[in-house]
């Protein structure tokens, strides 16, 4: 079947990458220094999803705690969650960067399942606790349209960068703002179009600066089961799992000196 | 209460019935259910699929409801309705974000609850959610290409997604039409529960009419005549339809509907 890929992963696909070279300026930093052997330890990611099975084989019991947000009528609140996920899609995520980074410690926000009108607020209420609870990778496979959130999520960005903690956010598969997937503090991740983990694309044209596995994954799914997926949506975590490598390896790095090391190690595109 | 007290407030909801049916009949919005169909038809058609369907998400019920489906295996979903973070297409609609999934008959339990409902487990599916500017209205889904070892990949990802994207431009239509007959509705409803003697419709109906200026050269119906040609140009163009017709909506709103004749949903 031909046409064009979804937009925001033509950059990644084999007769555009060309587009994707550049002059590297870090020609020193290879991925041997860049992941050592950094595992993820001491690293906590946070999972902001549809929550993650925490008996999963896949998720290797890194799960550490579970929450999910709650609507109380126009305020959302934080409350203890079971390490459960109705969907499989969170278990999904926290499987690939359980893989990545074995030793890193998992949080599950759930912020899908509630009432559906209030999922901008549940989406930035999670993300806020994730931001003030410790985690220092924030992996969002999901976004917000809602213009009307524009503004909280471009502070949640804003905030999580101050605060050292690296979001990593797939962008949506088609070219539509969604947020906090196009700020600029954030990591945004595409699908590219191989079958490889250990391929991942820098783009020097943002929005979506990368470009990683999404293809065919064989992800975890619900009641421990396993299921081979396709979407942006996996292809973050795969990022996600290597910024916890590389924290774990340089706990002083920043978030946007993470975004260089990812960048400096990435594939050539050719 | 007299015949003209009672009449009286309804002439501005009448009038912003008029407006807006005007208002749909010069853009002529596809008709929902069957522009719908017809997407799902091509759907099945392009991908070689056994099934497409779309569930649209019922605002009041807050459930995403099977509306429309085409192919062999596509029938038994119509109807169904699910949670709107239920299953793959709940994840889609509530997370925004489109994936596809294959080898789901290698696990077992996925989707046996929505499978015993519909009589179909796909092997392999890709959902998309019906987008626009928005917001979300719902999702598609297209279920199992044929032909051996065929799954679904990113360019299926986008190719479902510029099909979405015409089904959420036609839902948006067809929800104008839908507005404006729950407004009617409305002015009917009150006008049954007067007495009949007490009240003549015709004069009301009149009344709100003659308010229109059904001339042509008025700026509002040129336009909307100018737009309705622009929107059989191509696709894109919709977009700029559904913008004027939601300036247009917003237009009859501001000069109708008193607080005492607010369209109630049902």
């Amino acid at each position: 079947m031909s046409g064009p890929l979804p937009a925001w992963s033509e950059p990644f696909a084999a007769d555009h990458r060309a587009t994707l070279d550049r002059t590297a300026p870090f020609a020193a930093v290879d991925r041997g220094w860049a992941f050592g052997a950094g595992d993820g330890a001491g690293v906590v990611v946070a999972v902001v999803d549809s929550g993650v099975e925490g008996g999963h084989p896949a998720v290797g019991g890194a799960l550490r705690e579970s929450v999910r947000v709650e609507l109380d009528g126009d305020d959302a609140v934080i409350i203890a969650d079971d390490p459960t996920d109705a969907v499989g899609h969170g278990t999904a995520c926290a499987g690939i960067v359980h893989a990545l980074a074995p030793a890193a410690t998992l949080l599950s926000v759930r912020v899908l399942g509630t009432d559906n009108r209030g999922k901008g607020l549940a989406f930035a209420t999670g993300l806020d606790w994730a931001i003030n609870n410790g985690a220092s990778v924030i992996n969002l496979s999901l976004s917000s349209r809602s213009e009307s959130m524009y503004a909280t999520f471009h502070d949640l960005a804003d905030r999580a960068y101050f605060a050292n903690a690296l979001l990593v956010c797939a962008a949506n598969n088609v070219a539509v703002a969604s947020y906090p997937s196009l700020f600029a503090a954030v990591v945004s991740v595409a699908a590219h179009d191989v079958r490889d983990p250990d391929i991942w694309f820098y783009n020097p044209h943002p929005p979506v600066e990368f470009g990683a596995y999404g293809l065919d994954v064989d992800v975890a799914w619900k009641d421990g089961g396993r299921i081979v997926a396709t979407g942006n949506s996996f292809a973050a975590p795969h990022i996600a799992g290597l910024a916890a490598r590389i924290r774990a390896a340089h706990p002083g790095a920043s978030p946007f000196e993470i975004k260089t090391i990812l960048a400096a190690t990435a594939s050539p595109p050719a | 209460m007299t015949g003209a007290g009672a009449a009286d407030p309804l002439i501005p909801t009448l009038r912003a019935v008029a407006l807006r049916v005007e208002a749909a009949r010069r853009l002529s919005p596809p008709a929902g259910s069957a522009v719908l169909h017809s997407i799902v038809e091509a759907t099945v058609a392009l991908f070689d699929a056994e099934a497409a369907s779309i569930a649209l998400h019922d605002v009041a019920a807050d459930r995403l409801v099977f509306t429309v489906a085409a192919g062999d295996q596509g029938q038994g979903v119509v109807g169904l309705t699910i949670g709107p973070a239920e299953g793959v297409a709940g994840y889609v609609f509530s997370s925004g974000q489109p994936l596809a999934l294959s080898d789901v008959e290698r696990d077992a339990r996925f989707g046996r609850t929505t499978a015993e409902r519909t009589g179909y487990v796909p092997r392999s599916l890709v959902a998309v959610p019906l987008l626009d500017d928005e917001g979300i209205l719902g999702v598609l889904e297209v279920l199992d290409k044929r032909g051996a070892g065929a799954s679904f990949d990113l360019r299926d990802i986008e190719l479902a997604s510029v099909f979405a994207r015409q089904a959420a431009v036609a839902i948006r239509s067809s929800r104008v039409e839908r507005d404006t007959a729950t407004l009617l509705g409305t002015v009917l409803d009150a006008v049954n529960r007067a007495p009949p003697d007490d009240l003549d419709v015709e004069p009301i109906v009149a009344a709100a009419v003659a308010a229109l200026d059904g001339d042509g050269a008025e700026p509002l119906w040129a336009l909307a005549d100018q737009v309705a040609r622009i929107r059989a140009i191509e696709p894109a163009q919709l977009d700029l339809v559904r913008d004027l017709l939601a300036v247009l909506v917003t237009r009859a709103e501001r000069g109708g509907a008193s607080s005492r004749a607010r369209p109630r949903p049902r």
